[in-house]
């Protein structure tokens, strides 16, 4: 049989094949109407107020075109630089903890025979995903308290680690808040990071297992030369996607951080936010427009540049 | 076919939840009246003669915070009750109480602005700059509600405490209220405490024997904090009425001097003697290390349960909501309102929100007489938003309320006022409506037991013993500086009294940050 090679068409679909196709698909186009028009409203008109980032404007009058001086008076203030470069090392070490974490309880958590055990222990890991911020720093907030009534202190005390006297103010401490933050963080998004994994580690096939069984892999033998293997493509792609995302830390941060470690908590969207509310007056939107911007565009480099690497690691795909 | 009914119903849904999530659930704003003087409603009888005739508006929309009735506090039932009395229909926007300004500000950008909005002194001064608000300094003048504040001592002049270079663009309903020091007389007593502290020594001296003594009488000694508060430094004006003894003349915000030229306290001597108090107590252990992170619920939380015995806090129905409180969980109720110490002089008055009317409101008029005016009444329409709805709030029936819990138990006779326990919190009863009674600027004949004795000693005690705060104008300067101006003034405070920072380095890390230069910045706009 002759083998025809085809091309790909060179010119446009012409406009009777174009409407055929969507006619053909008409019920996917129509599920996608919604989400089109949602995006469009939700995420692309908005962008018109990329606008005021070169105004003054305080919401009340016409914007006051002042050029880039917005973005001169955020590169120079150091509390800005100070915010960004927290927003960076908190997302970015965050991803890193919860991701390894995750990867580690899945692999136990597979480990495990019992499969009701293993589902209940999943259950619990990830429950603490639903429960709201404020809730959680509330929580903490006791547990961590420099008093006998913090359990973490009282513990510590009774082990004889810390003198009674000098207990620690983990979340009021600029030397322990980031790592009170990274603790939390692992113990309420671990769990919920270990169903992607456990998704994946469902899908081994099994007869490699009993293949290496026969070769006479150990239990460490199986999980190095199948399990890790098996997982490190999903792990490369989930820090990767979440990587794009770092910009976006608000919530976590803003509940948990105070007045004394503001230097080491205060992250981009907090800074923003003690912008437009600590001022004591009508705040400027330009300005936190502007840093918004910046942020914006920072997100975006970071999407771009973790698209290249997911088409280099994951054969060419990429995320966007 | 069955893919595509599928497919089409699935589309159709997730049209309708758009289209549900995208619903602005805030009515329109509705015009002040209808224009129509043909139309005028029935039942408004008040005519001013020496004014000219003002129309009365049809319907009125209201932008309003948790201090009035909420719908879980029978606030539709309220805004009924208001129409029965006036004939005029209220839209009601009642943004939830902790997102309210977040709320105003977004209306405000968004340009659908209601007739009447509720604003704190920080975006009254602000946004009266702006133009938002209606001028009513005319309409007060030669208004009835002008001489009912004139026939009561004080009330003038929390009015006057608004204007801004004169002219007033919100009304005040109450006095502004401020915090009193209360310390639980249980804890006195066993520390052997028999009079009050009258200056800062003898302050400190109580805070050392309720931090190393046993006040709580647990038999360990040691084991309690003097004093807690909802952190270090207020979130709003006046920031230093949680710590007041601490403060004492200090200030870390702009004040007017004597000769009306501005200045930033932060800058001065007393503030940093403040910071150095501050640094001292808590180094001493009488401040609750936890009080960085407190909110004001965690700290009346820890008051009931007997962690801490002094307690800063608002004047008046609050003495009583403590006492109650305490007496739910089984500690003596007993708490002495402590008059300022020497040093401290007067407690702050803060400036109370106003009602203000937007340069929108096609009736300004209207509305300033019919609603604004109405509220303070003397009559059915302050009585309404002070003490709420009968059956809802309160009641004058025959009855036992909390029958099940014999210590609390009430029981009235029929006729006699009394409160009704509180929807949300049913172990609590109301206390007002909108307007407390002991602060309401314009006297209206109470119903006797309306008022607790306790409420009441602590809200005379308050009245004689208070100054009144200032409305700092609003600049262009400070909304370019005062944000990370503030942000850096409570992060030296809360390190200087943690001691984290001597005040020296405090006050060096101020002017390297920037923090002298962006002061001078606004102090020099606000003298211009």
């Amino acid at each position: 049989m002759k083998k025809t090679k085809t091309k790909a068409p060179k010119q446009k679909m012409s406009g009777k094949k174009l409407a055929a196709t969507i006619y053909r698909y008409r019920g996917f186009y129509l599920m996608f109407l919604p989400v089109f028009v949602f995006a469009i409203i939700f995420s692309y008109l908005p962008m018109v107020g990329i606008r005021y980032a070169f105004t003054n404007y305080n919401g009340i009058k016409e914007p006051v075109f002042v050029g880039l001086k917005n973005f001169q008076k955020m590169f120079g203030m150091a509390n800005f630089w100070s915010a960004f470069t927290n927003t960076i090392v908190i997302s970015v070490t965050k991803l890193i903890l919860t991701t390894a974490f995750a990867v580690v309880v899945s692999l136990f958590l597979n480990e495990l025979v019992n499969i009701h055990f293993k589902k209940a222990v999943q259950t619990i890991l990830y429950l603490p995903h639903f429960m709201s911020w404020v809730v959680t720093a509330s929580i903490f907030s006791l547990i961590l308290a420099p008093t006998n009534h913090g359990l973490v202190n009282t513990f510590l005390v009774n082990i004889g680690v810390l003198q009674p006297d000098k207990m620690i103010y983990f979340l009021g401490s600029e030397k322990w808040w980031r790592f009170s933050y990274y603790l939390i963080n692992i113990w309420k998004e671990t769990g919920w990071q270990t169903v992607i994994f456990m998704a994946t580690l469902a899908g081994i096939n099994t007869e490699l297992y009993e293949a290496a069984a026969i070769d006479g892999a150990g239990r460490w033998g199986k999980m190095r030369y199948i399990t890790f293997p098996a997982l490190a493509n999903t792990i490369l792609t989930v820090f990767i996607l979440n990587l794009a995302k770092v910009m976006n830390l608000f919530e976590s941060a803003f509940v948990l951080q105070n007045d004394a470690v503001l230097g080491t908590a205060n992250v981009l969207e907090t800074y923003i936010y003690y912008q437009t509310f600590n001022s004591g007056a009508i705040p400027n939107y330009g300005y936190t427009t502007a840093i918004g911007l910046f942020k914006s565009l920072v997100g975006c480099i970071l999407v771009l540049t973790c698209n290249q690497w997911s088409k280099k690691v994951r054969d060419g795909r990429g995320i966007v | 076919m069955k893919k595509k009914l599928v497919s089409l119903f699935l589309a159709t849904a997730m049209v309708a939840t758009m289209a549900g999530c995208g619903n602005n659930d805030t009515p329109a704003s509705t015009p002040a009246s209808n224009g129509s003087s043909s139309e005028s409603q029935a039942g408004s009888s008040e005519q001013t003669p020496a004014v000219a005739e003002v129309e009365k508006p049809d319907s009125i929309t209201v932008m309003i915070d948790g201090t009035v009735p909420t719908k879980e506090n029978y606030g539709d039932e309220f805004w009924k009750k208001y129409t029965e009395l006036t004939g005029i229909e209220v839209n009601v926007i009642q943004p939830d109480h902790d997102a309210y300004y977040d709320v105003v500000g977004q209306t405000i950008a968004g340009g659908d602005w209601p007739d009447v909005i509720i604003l704190s002194s920080t975006y009254y001064a602000g946004y009266a700059a702006e133009g938002v608000l209606w001028d009513m300094t005319d309409a007060y003048a030669s208004s009835d509600l002008k001489a009912r504040h004139e026939a009561k001592a004080g009330s003038a002049g929390v009015v006057d405490s608004l204007r801004i270079n004169g002219k007033l663009f919100g009304m005040p309903a109450t006095h502004g209220n401020g915090c009193v020091t209360y310390v639980k007389q249980t804890w006195l007593d066993n520390v052997g405490i028999t009079s009050v502290p009258t200056n800062y020594e003898e302050y400190v001296a109580m805070l050392d024997a309720f931090t190393t003594g046993d006040p709580d009488g647990d038999g360990v000694n040691g084991n309690t904090f003097a004093v807690s508060a909802a952190g270090f430094a207020g979130k709003e004006a006046p920031y230093t009425n949680y710590l007041p003894e601490f403060y004492q003349d200090a200030y870390p915000s702009f004040i007017q001097d004597e000769n009306g030229v501005w200045y930033d306290g932060f800058n001065t001597d007393s503030m940093k003697a403040a910071m150095q108090r501050l640094a001292d107590a808590y180094a001493a252990g009488y401040i609750d290390p936890t009080t960085l992170t407190n909110g004001t619920s965690d700290c009346r939380n820890k008051f009931y349960s007997d962690e801490f015995g002094i307690f800063t806090y608002w004047a008046g129905t609050w003495a009583n909501n403590l006492k109650t409180n305490l007496e739910a969980n089984g500690l003596s109720g007993d708490l002495v309102a402590l008059p300022p110490i020497a040093e401290v002089g007067a407690y702050v008055d803060r400036i109370t929100p106003a009602w203000c009317i937007t340069s929108s409101c096609e009736n300004p008029e209207g509305v300033f007489k019919y609603f604004i005016e109405a509220m303070q009444d003397g009559g059915d329409v302050q009585f309404l938003f002070t003490y709420g709805v009968e059956g809802c709030h309160w009641s004058t029936a025959a009855e036992t309320l909390w029958a099940d819990d014999e210590a609390k138990a009430k029981t009235y006779a029929e006729g006699e006022f009394h409160f009704l326990p509180n929807a949300e919190k049913p172990t609590t009863a109301y206390t007002k409506a909108h307007i407390d009674p002991m602060l309401a600027l314009v006297d209206l004949e109470a119903p006797a037991n309306s008022v607790t004795e306790t409420a009441k000693n602590a809200q005379e005690l308050f009245n004689a013993n208070c100054k009144s705060a200032f409305i700092v104008p609003t600049t262009e300067t400070m909304s370019e500086f005062n944000g990370d101006l503030t942000t850096l003034k409570n992060e030296l405070i809360a390190k200087v009294t943690m001691g984290e920072l001597s005040v020296d380095e405090a006050y060096a890390k101020y002017e390297a940050d920037g923090g002298k230069a962006w002061s001078d910045a606004i102090v020099e706009s606000l003298n211009q």
